[in-house]
């Protein structure tokens, strides 16, 4: 499988560090279960990609529904250290309109806390 | 005709199955149901095993009863009577193409085991061929083996049934036992009766008699078979059927997956292979006594009884899976034939494109529609691949072209498909996707909704048109809006699905939306494309479909 994914908690953040490829199968399966086990006890979860190159469709799709749930459930992801294709694909999919993004994990993990 | 066609309700159709089988005729419709257990229930009530919706058929009308291989109907008081060849009954033993009727006459009919023409049953063609290899010297052991080796090449379809009947039939003229039955197991961990046969070759459907303690213990143990001669035991209580029956001998085989990779199988001990079911046989006193039947052929029943049924359960799988192949061939057939294109011609623009699919049924697709708003071509590229992603293109590709021929608005096509997938719920399957729509006045509007944004080739410029949406099927209540721009004779619309910029050459490198930027502005055309891409890649093969269409305006 080519995704790592970290867990550890920042004042109460939940944040996930990915390294590799979100792609459709094993990975984005592995991602999911992930955000799920982590969503079940924590409300703020911020997704560091900033180890992550690509990210295809199914993966894409993948982090939409996993963001629904969440949002739908009063949590909360929000995205940290974007690479340029990463961006770009959530640029061309204006994706970029419903996820909140920001330079890196702790200006992701700040967020939270000035709307706490 | 609805003959055979329910495999919950149609039974094996031939003399040599484990059970009789009944055709039930109402008006031009007919079934067969096998007669797998007994008593066999007849009557108005849905309860019952055959039930027949007539006001004329009391609830509880007629059973059908076995005893000593025998089939009796059994008229249960009903209102207005059971009959058998015409003749009211109140019990009648049953023979072969008996045509039994239930207080409806005439209309609704019963025929007791009828005769088949088919002939190629799969223990004729065994007995056939043991008939024609075995020798008159040969001893059982060597028939059986013959036989069973011959069973097992034997790549018929549905025979599991007539194996087991061949079996039992076997062991019971090896064994000289009066009554054999083989059990399987089911996916409870239960045995179910598989098939009956007494020496006479008769159909049993009744294992009450059997001496269930004794085939416990043959399941318990670890041993290959079980003789067990009642005359020497001396703890009978508990061993109700053999004292209720009076068993004699009854000997139990339990079936047990072979073991592939061990080799050599040792007899007796360390054997412990799943067990399949078992084969039982048995006599009574007043009968011969079968306890001195050999080991050696009891184990060869046990080891070549067992592979036996594992390899008509394998052939049985093997169709199954041959099937659903199948079915998944057409499915496919079904998704090239909806894909296939058929590009409008009008007097005022060119189109042209083409799929290179990569493996398996992917989810890109393209159209073209002409109405009186103009050529609209739509190019959508389905989130995965496989199956699931062909079903939401087809799904999608209907509602697109339905809306398009009706001439609606660009913007309600897109918004309405949105709804529609995030309604149903699909999961995490969405569609990204581009309509151009040019009318004759050269006027195209576009909508682009998560794709990869059109190439525009106006007077020899490339433009990359900003606008975008999200694409259908992640957000419920995503907004969308089209962009509109004025053609030029000669201008034209180049649209591609990712796996063309997203095609990777032996670095690693993607072909990127530059270099399709730079084909388009030497004036490249779709082949040219496709062209550009095989270059680039080089042997590196594609990891996505690749689609691409152009539109021309020629004024």
């Amino acid at each position: 499988m080519s995704l790592k994914i970290e867990v550890k908690d920042v004042e109460g953040v939940a944040v996930l560090s990915c390294h590799g490829n979100v792609i459709f199968g094993d990975e984005s399966a592995a991602l999911r279960q992930k955000l799920r086990d982590v969503l079940g006890s924590k409300r703020k979860v911020v997704l560091d990609l900033s180890g992550v190159s690509y990210i295809d469709s199914g993966g894409l799709g993948m982090l939409v529904g996993a963001y629904s749930s969440a949002r739908a459930a009063g949590s909360d992801i929000k995205l940290a250290g974007l690479g340029q294709r990463v961006r770009d694909l959530l640029q061309v999919t204006k994706l970029v309109t419903v996820f909140e993004s920001f330079g890196n994990e702790a200006q992701a993990v700040a967020a939270f806390r000035s709307h706490a | 005709m609805a003959l055979a066609s329910n495999p919950a309700t149609s039974g094996p159709a031939s003399n040599s199955a484990a059970f009789p089988t009944l055709v039930f005729v109402q008006g031009n419709e007919q079934r067969t149901v096998s007669l797998d257990h007994t008593p066999f229930t007849v009557g108005r009530r849905v309860d019952r095993d055959l039930v027949i919706a007539d006001p004329r058929v009391s609830r509880d009308h007629a059973n059908i009863v076995s005893e000593n291989g025998e089939f009796f109907v059994v008229d249960l008081g009903s209102k207005h009577s059971t009959f058998v060849n015409g003749q009211s009954v109140q019990r009648q033993k049953l023979e072969r193409n008996d045509r039994i009727e239930f207080g409806a006459r005439d209309t609704v009919y019963v025929v007791f085991d009828p005769h088949h023409a088919s002939t190629n049953t799969a223990r004729e063609f065994l007995s056939g061929i043991s008939g024609i290899r075995i020798s008159t010297e040969t001893s059982d052991l060597e028939k059986l083996t013959l036989f069973l080796d011959a069973a097992r090449r034997l790549n018929s379809i549905g025979v599991l049934d007539e194996i087991l009947v061949s079996l039992l039939d076997t062991t019971l003229k090896l064994t000289k036992a009066e009554r054999g039955y083989v059990f399987l197991k089911t996916e409870e961990g239960g045995l179910r009766l598989g098939a009956g046969r007494n020496s006479r070759g008769e159909p049993l459907l009744d294992d009450t008699t059997i001496s269930h303690s004794i085939l416990d213990d043959a399941l318990k143990s670890n041993s290959e078979f079980l003789v067990k001669d009642t005359s020497e035991m001396l703890d009978l209580s508990g061993r109700k059927s053999v004292v209720a029956f009076d068993l004699r001998t009854v000997i139990c085989i339990p079936l047990r997956k072979p073991q592939v990779q061990t080799g050599q199988r040792q007899a007796g001990a360390g054997d412990t292979g799943e067990v399949m079911g078992a084969l039982y046989v048995d006599s009574r006193f007043a009968s011969r006594d079968i306890s001195a039947v050999s080991n050696d052929i009891l184990r060869a029943i046990a080891t070549e009884a067992a592979s036996l049924i594992e390899n008509a359960r394998l052939v049985q799988a093997e169709e199954a899976s041959r099937r659903y192949q199948q079915e998944l061939a057409i499915a496919a057939t079904i998704q090239q034939r909806l894909m296939a294109v058929t590009i409008p011609e009008v007097p005022f623009a060119r189109l042209d494109g083409k799929n290179l699919p990569c493996k398996d049924i992917g989810g890109d697709f393209f159209d073209a529609v002409s109405t009186d708003e103009g050529l609209a071509v739509v190019l959508v590229d389905v989130s995965g691949k496989g199956v699931s992603a062909a079903l939401l293109a087809s799904t999608l590709q209907g509602m697109v072209y339905s809306q398009l021929s009706s001439g609606r608005g660009l913007v309600e096509i897109v918004t309405a498909a949105n709804r529609f997938f995030t309604y149903k719920h699909i999961g995490e399957k969405y569609a990204t996707l581009v309509i151009a729509r040019v009318r004759r006045d050269g006027e195209l509007e576009f909508v682009n909704c998560g794709h990869v944004p059109p190439v525009l080739v106006c007077n020899h410029q490339v433009i990359r048109p900003k606008h975008g949406n999200l694409p259908v099927g992640l957000i419920s209540d995503a907004t969308y809006e089209s962009d509109r721009m004025q053609l030029h004779a000669g201008d034209r619309v180049i649209l591609v699905t990712d796996g063309v910029t997203e095609a990777e050459n032996q670095k690693g490198d993607f072909f990127e939306d530059y270099r399709l930027e730079e084909v388009a502005a030497k004036g490249g055309a779709m082949a040219d494309v496709f062209a550009a891409v095989n270059n680039f890649r080089g042997t590196t093969p594609l990891n996505d479909d690749c689609t691409v269409v152009e539109m021309v305006y020629t004024g």
